[in-house]
């Protein structure tokens, strides 16, 4: 049995809202598990019935082997970092940190060590005895992070905790979440709404949507192999082809075929660019088109083509000044055989022939 | 489940206090105005009021007191807001503690420093004369108006210097880029913006008008208005009408009620909460318009605080009896230490006790409304409004109605007096507890919760320290209200439960002017430590003595 297993999890908030609908997770000691999805998606109020903040309306949380939800949450031994921080702002940076040690009954001594360690540990040594009030958001967040992991909680939980701080700080701070939850070997579950951190960050991802799990896996997994056409458009982006005879032909050629495919799809950076007329690669198909934009972005630039197949972004990777392209300019599309996606009706991944 | 049973218990409590302290006594107003002098049931004291040109005469007198009062407000509280927060102004903390002054002083001592001032026999009225010049003695509807616009112009003030400061520069620069003339940008983005600040400033302003007994009664000289006529009727020695006062009373809460919920309703409008990245800068200006604009600024502030300066200036007079003798001496404070000890002790005690009976009181009920969100709680933040609309004369004659007989009799009692300070004051401590409550955020205490602590510690530990100092400074603006508070202890006080305000009143009444002025000082320094403290709890916010 897993460490942490959440098995058929309900709620349901008023007459009709079902913030959650039969939700199973299961994770695993020392685990950096994520739940990504967006707002509205259930994420939050998961991770909330953990906490014990919000009840389950049906469904069974075990931690260890042991019933969760009878535990109320102030003896849940579990750790939260919140996405507004909550500093308490009339205690020290010390006394911060050394708030949960306090009903553990810790002797002042060991308190005065384990704060002194875990400060350490987030960067925010110096900083001791100073009031929290005029810290900055990502001072005062290492603080939220210092206070839940010093009592060694038996579960870390944290709620979108970088959602608030500036990008170049979140990119930063997710190192640093990834190397001390990495150190302190405590499993840990991250709501996030954001694709790219949750790759960076997590061990597996739980992409979840309407209240229930689209895909759980590694971020290669949940990237490169997304099971649902709603992963696959959440995390990365997606090209869809225009169903039509320019599809089929290039279907054809390439020798693909999925059986109740209700739609196609290829990510844009599986696609190549080449001059309009020149021989198409092995294992590729090709799509004539004209360029409608070129957005340039440093370490990639993005060109929208537009191809009896769709109009189509492709992507390439460190584009040189030859990479330039004028809007009206003929080009040819390079669609590896490796690259398309097929989704049914219902938006599930279809195992392709050829 | 323990904790419910705590809050069903505070709520019954809650509604029960509500019940015998508010519904009992307007109840008694309201029955006592239908009934006759000798207990039979009539609709003769309102079809009295409507037919006697007396009380006609004093309805209209109200409200040209309360518009003239609201529109002088309006004058010299936007002209001082309007110069201080976009011009450079020198000595800016010193204007708003003028404005503060003039906010905290006793509410009839500004009428008296006007009559020493231009009264009958009035000093400069005096100077004047010698020099040739004669102008009519302040009383009547023209000195109301002018104390009334000196001391409520503060409201205005305030509220609109808030508002001014809070327009995003941003948009007059947006609205000059669209080719706005400066004018034209006044009145088409900066206007609209103030204007409700503005309407809710000026019906505060009204509203204190229309309560206020003291100015009319001592400037007035047989101008009276529905406060004064109440009084009178209730007072008399000889004719006392009881059912007519209360019939008076009535009238009053009814226009009194219009007008605060005008006023409730312009305050929630007050909501253009821009993003204050671009903040409105202070024009430093030059020439003869840096001279008008300090001019007018410290006119306004001055006058405002005019009656304080008189009344400390006199309590160090020199007198001689009643009569003043030049040069200065301590003899009216001798006075207030030998013969008035127990007035200001009681006042002392009254004070404290209201207070303290009103932070804990007020502080539960403002975490029962805050947290305990339902039908129940949303009607009783509706209840805590009829305190609001009742203006003090009211307050005093409906306890006087409801407590003379029945059940529970407290008249001439020290109870009574500090029931109805309590009463009045209550709502404010209810409301600002439950809004400091809101604004403290939920993942405070769950966080503590989640770190192990149950979540009735966590509140302790947590929610608690964060809203103590706000508590203690609404306590001491609270004792601030309770120690100057006037008309409502005029109707309840005994000799024996007679407070520094009555006492400053009566020896006004007496012409012992000199003791009144030092028995004010001392009630002037009481007041100015309680906002000291105020300030040092919860940082300079001029605005929470509205």
């Amino acid at each position: 049995m897993s460490y942490l297993t959440v098995s058929n999890a309900t709620k349901q908030f008023g007459q009709s809202f079902m913030a959650l609908n039969g939700v199973s997770v299961a994770v695993e000691r020392g685990e950096f598990f994520t739940l990504l999805g967006p707002s509205g998606c259930g994420k939050t109020t998961l991770l909330r019935s953990i906490a014990g903040f919000n009840d389950l309306t049906s469904g069974e949380i075990t931690l260890n082997g042991a019933n969760l939800r009878v535990v109320p949450p102030h003896q849940r031994d579990i750790g939260m970092v919140f996405q507004d921080y909550a500093v308490f702002p009339h205690l020290s940076v010390f006394d911060n940190v050394a708030f949960g040690l306090k009903p553990r009954k810790v002797p002042a001594a060991e308190i005065k060590t384990r704060v002194t360690q875990a400060l350490d540990a987030v960067r925010l040594g110096a900083l001791a005895d100073r009031l929290p009030a005029a810290m900055s958001g990502g001072q005062q967040q290492r603080i939220g992070l210092a206070r839940a992991m010093v009592i060694n909680p038996q579960l870390l939980l944290m709620d979108e905790p970088l959602s608030n701080l500036d990008a170049k700080l979140r990119i930063e701070l997710r190192e640093e979440i990834r190397d001390i939850q990495k150190q302190v070997d405590i499993a840990t579950i991250y709501v996030t709404h954001d694709q790219e951190e949750a790759l960076a960050i997590s061990d597996r991802i739980c992409v979840m949507n309407a209240g229930r799990i689209e895909q759980v896996g590694t971020p290669q997994d949940i990237y490169g192999n997304p099971q649902t056409r709603f992963v696959a458009e959440f995390v990365g982006t997606l090209n869809l082809f225009n169903p039509g005879a320019a599809l089929d032909a290039m279907l054809g050629h390439l020798g693909l075929s999925a059986a109740g495919a209700a739609a196609w799809a290829v990510r844009p950076e599986h696609l190549g660019l080449i001059a309009s007329g020149a021989t198409a690669p092995a294992d590729a198909a090709v799509l004539d088109g004209i360029v409608t934009k070129f957005t340039y972005l440093g370490r990639e630039a993005h060109v929208g083509v537009e191809t009896p197949a769709g109009n189509l972004v492709v992507q390439l990777a460190n584009p040189g000044m030859a990479a330039s392209r004028a809007a009206g300019e003929k080009v040819s599309v390079v669609v590896p055989q490796s690259a398309p996606m097929a989704f049914d009706a219902e938006g599930q991944r279809l195992g392709r022939k050829g | 489940m323990p904790r419910f049973n705590f809050w069903t218990v505070v709520m019954i409590l809650t509604w029960l206090l509500l019940f015998v302290l508010l519904f009992i006594p307007v109840g008694s107003v309201l029955v006592s105005s239908f009934y006759d002098q000798s207990g039979n049931p009539t609709f003769a004291n309102y079809l009295k009021f409507l037919g006697e040109p007396r009380f006609h005469q004093a309805f209209v007198n109200t409200l040209v007191v309360g518009f003239g009062g609201l529109l002088g407000a309006l004058l010299l509280g936007s002209i001082m807001a309007f110069c201080v927060s976009r011009f450079v102004i020198g000595g800016g903390r010193f204007v708003s503690l003028l404005a503060i002054l003039a906010l905290v002083s006793p509410p009839f001592i500004g009428a008296y420093s006007w009559i020493v001032l231009f009264g009958a026999g009035g000093v400069v009225r005096g100077f004047l004369r010698d020099l040739g010049i004669n102008m009519p003695p302040i009383y009547g509807v023209g000195g109301i108006l002018i104390v009334f616009s000196l001391k409520f112009y503060p409201y205005v003030y305030l509220m609109v210097s808030g508002a001014l400061s809070n327009v995003n520069r941003s948009l007059e620069e947006a609205a000059e880029g669209l080719g706005l003339t400066p004018l034209q940008r006044t009145f088409k983005i900066s206007f609209p913006m103030v204007f409700p600040a503005l309407t809710a400033g000026g019906l505060l302003a009204l509203i204190h008008a229309i309560a206020d007994f003291g100015t009319p009664r001592l400037l007035g000289r047989g101008y009276n208005v529905l406060a004064t006529e109440a009084f009178t009727l209730y007072s008399a020695e000889v004719g006392s009408n009881m059912s007519m006062a209360t019939t008076i009373s009535v009238i009053l809460i009814l226009v009194s009620m219009v007008f605060v919920m005008l006023q409730r309703y312009m305050s929630r409008r007050n909501v253009y909460h821009g993003n204050m990245i671009n903040k409105p800068s202070r024009i430093r200006l030059k020439g003869w318009r840096n001279v008008l604009a300090h001019f007018a600024v410290y006119f306004i502030g001055l006058c405002g605080a005019m009656p304080v300066i008189i009344s400390v200036i006199y309590s160090f007079r020199k007198t001689s009896g009643p009569v003043f003798q030049s040069g200065f001496a301590l003899q009216s404070y001798e006075r207030i230490l030998f013969n008035l000890g127990d007035v200001v002790r009681n006042s002392l005690t009254f004070s404290i006790a209201a207070v303290v009976l009103i932070v804990i009181v007020g502080t539960v009920v403002g975490v029962l409304v805050a947290r305990r969100t339902n039908f129940n709680t949303a009607l009783l933040d509706g209840a805590f409004m009829v305190p609001y609309v009742m203006p003090g004369i009211v307050i005093g004659i409906a306890f006087i109605a409801a407590f003379n007989t029945g059940p529970i009799v407290l008249t001439g009692t020290a109870t009574i007096i500090i029931l109805s300070v309590f009463i009045r004051r209550l709502p404010y401590t209810v409301r600002t507890t439950a809004s400091s409550l809101r604004q403290i955020s939920p993942s405070m205490e769950e966080a503590a919760v989640s770190l192990g602590y149950s979540p009735f510690q966590a509140f302790l530990r947590i929610t608690v320290p964060l809203i103590v100092p706000g508590i203690i400074a609404g306590g001491m603006l609270s004792f601030v209200t309770a120690i100057n508070e006037l008309s409502s202890s005029l109707v309840l006080y005994v000799g024996s439960t007679m407070t520094m305000p009555v006492r400053i009143y009566l020896l006004i009444l007496d012409g012992d002017f000199g003791t009144a002025a030092a028995l004010s000082t001392v009630l002037l320094v009481l007041s100015g430590c309680a906002v000291y403290i105020a300030f040092r709890f919860m940082g300079r916010n001029e605005q929470a003595l509205l």
